[in-house]
Formats: C-alpha cells, structure tokens, sequence
C-alpha cells in the first residue's frame, strides 16, 4: 500500500486573538533543565524574589535566603499579601521561617513585572481585607460541611481540611 | 547555612510561632533541637481566631506543629556575623595546627584531634538541646 503524501495544508491566516498584557510569552514557560531534583532545585532561587502559597492560602513575597532538605524556607524582606477579587491588601512582615510542609508551592518573580497586576486592583487595608479574608473561609468551611453530609449520606468522603485554604 | 541554624542564631531574641492550627505563640527563645522543637520563656499565647490571650512563663513546642516562625530582621546579619567568626576561628586553629605539625613531627594525629574539635561546639549544643533536659526538669 503507497501512500500519497498529502499535500501540506495552506497555512491559514487567522487573526491573532488579543494579547493579554499579563500573559507570559510562551518561550518563558518552557521548563529549564534542572541540574537538582526536589529541594536542591530550590538553589537557583536563592537570593532572589519569590512567591511562596502557604496551604492555609497566606501569599508570602520575599526575598528566598536558605533552605534545607525539607524546603524549609527562610524569607527576608517578606510581604504578606490578601487578594480578594479586584482588591488586594498587603504588610510586611519582616524575616519569615516557613516549616516545609505547610508550603503549596512557590515560585520565581519577575521584579519587573511583579506589580504588573496590582495596577489594575485596589489597595485597601490589611486589616479590612484580613476580616474579609476571614469571612470568606467562614463561608468555604460551612459550605464543605454541608457537601461532606450530602457526600457521606451517598457513601462518599469529602476530602476537606479545615486548615486548607489555597 | 541551613535555616535550623539561623533559628540558633535566634537564641534569646523574641520570636513568633504560628502553629498549623492557626494559635500562635509569641515570646523569648530558649531553645531548640534539630526537630525544631522549642521552648521560648515569658509567652503571650493568642488562640486561633485572635480574640483570646494568655500568658505563659514557659512553653514547649513539637516542632511538627509549627506552621511558621517570625524572627527579628536582625538575626540575618547577627547570624553571618556569628558564621564569619567561627570560620575564623576555625582558620585560625588550622593554622596554628600545621605549625604544631612542623614542629613536632607527629602531625597526623594533631589533624585528627583539630577536625573533632570543630564539631566539639556542635555537638555541645545538641547535646545541651536534647529533650531530657526538659523531661527530668518535669520528674524533679
């Protein structure tokens, strides 16, 4: 059986959808090769601005100093900050020792365009948008509560922990 | 330098502890031990909504329950300088340890003796940390 190789289709011309502003470019997605696995990738951070999303939903910003085996994380400089929709709250918080465990990830800034974001936010605050913050996993938690009941009356375990909040 | 170790840099200077639970625990401190367990002295414990406070002369901490620790911006600094005197201290025995050498001959043995004596200090504090000191402070 000879297959005719079909004849490539003509590239289309579409239009290119609107860029969003805060979109990376796509070659900055790409993931470097890590010479390190696990926390030792963590070396290339060191020094430099990052992000860090604790697992009760904190945004810590800072400066990452050191770390161990475990990503325990000691953070200079650090900046605690609330997004709730359009606003945002922050404060700072000063040298910050996260243990390990309780991080959800972390991340890399780009001190460039760190801000790029909050341009279009309102900054109130921290602590206006703390009393929000607690309203809002008031509400989560009491939604979960009736979810597991429904959950448990089908058979069902709702995997929820109170203390998860990212 | 590893973060269990800027914490002992942090020895005697007020710290803030938030467990996983959510209480956090503010006050002076004492010790720690390489599972990250502490005890601080003259506590103000806070519960988990922040609206109830108590006071406490000495707390102990499982070091599993620590969600985060807050410690004064200083401690980097204080910290490094601490590390850059050891290191000194630790050239200065090295060298003093290769003209003992020289002089008398026996050198192999001198080495030895120096690179355990680097580990003397830490292995002081580890020893100092562990939990028994607390433990047999509770029995008495």
């Amino acid at each position: 059986m000879s297959a005719t190789p079909e004849p490539s289709p003509a590239p289309v011309q579409t239009q290119a959808p609107a860029r969003d502003p805060l979109a990376p470019n796509v070659e900055d997605l790409y993931l470097e090769s890590y010479a390190f696995t696990t926390a030792a990738a963590l070396v290339g951070s060191v020094d430099r601005k990052i992000f860090v999303l604790l697992r009760d939903g904190r945004n810590l910003f800072g400066i990452l100093r050191t770390f161990d085996q475990f990503a325990n994380l000691v953070l200079q400089d650090t900046y605690e900050r609330i997004y709730l929709d359009d606003k945002f709250a922050e404060v700072y918080r000063g040298v910050f020792m996260v243990r390990g465990e309780n991080v959800v990830m972390m991340g890399e800034l780009d001190i460039d365009r760190e801000d790029d974001h909050l341009e279009v936010m309102q900054q109130i605050d921290f602590r206006e948008a703390e009393d929000e913050l607690k309203q809002k996993h008031k509400q989560i938690v009491s939604e979960q509560k009736i979810r597991s009941k429904k959950l448990l009356e089908k058979g069902l375990i709702n995997d929820f922990v109170r203390g998860d909040m990212y | 330098m590893l973060p269990l170790y800027l914490l002992t840099a942090a020895k005697n200077k007020p710290v803030l502890i938030e467990l996983k639970t959510g209480e956090t625990y503010q006050g002076d401190l004492v010790n720690l031990d390489p599972w990250m367990n502490l005890t601080l002295s003259n506590v103000i414990h806070t519960n988990t909504g922040a609206d109830e406070f108590s006071k406490e002369t000495e707390v102990y901490i499982r070091g599993m329950h620590i969600k985060y620790l807050r410690i004064p911006d200083e401690i980097m600094d204080y910290a490094k300088e601490q590390n850059l005197l050891n290191m000194e201290q630790r050239n200065k025995n090295v060298k003093r340890r290769g003209g003992d050498r020289n002089q008398s001959g026996g050198g192999g043995r001198d080495h030895r003796r120096g690179g355990r004596g680097g580990n003397r200090r830490f292995q002081g504090d580890r020893h100092y940390n562990n939990n028994h000191h607390y433990q047999q402070r509770d029995n008495e």
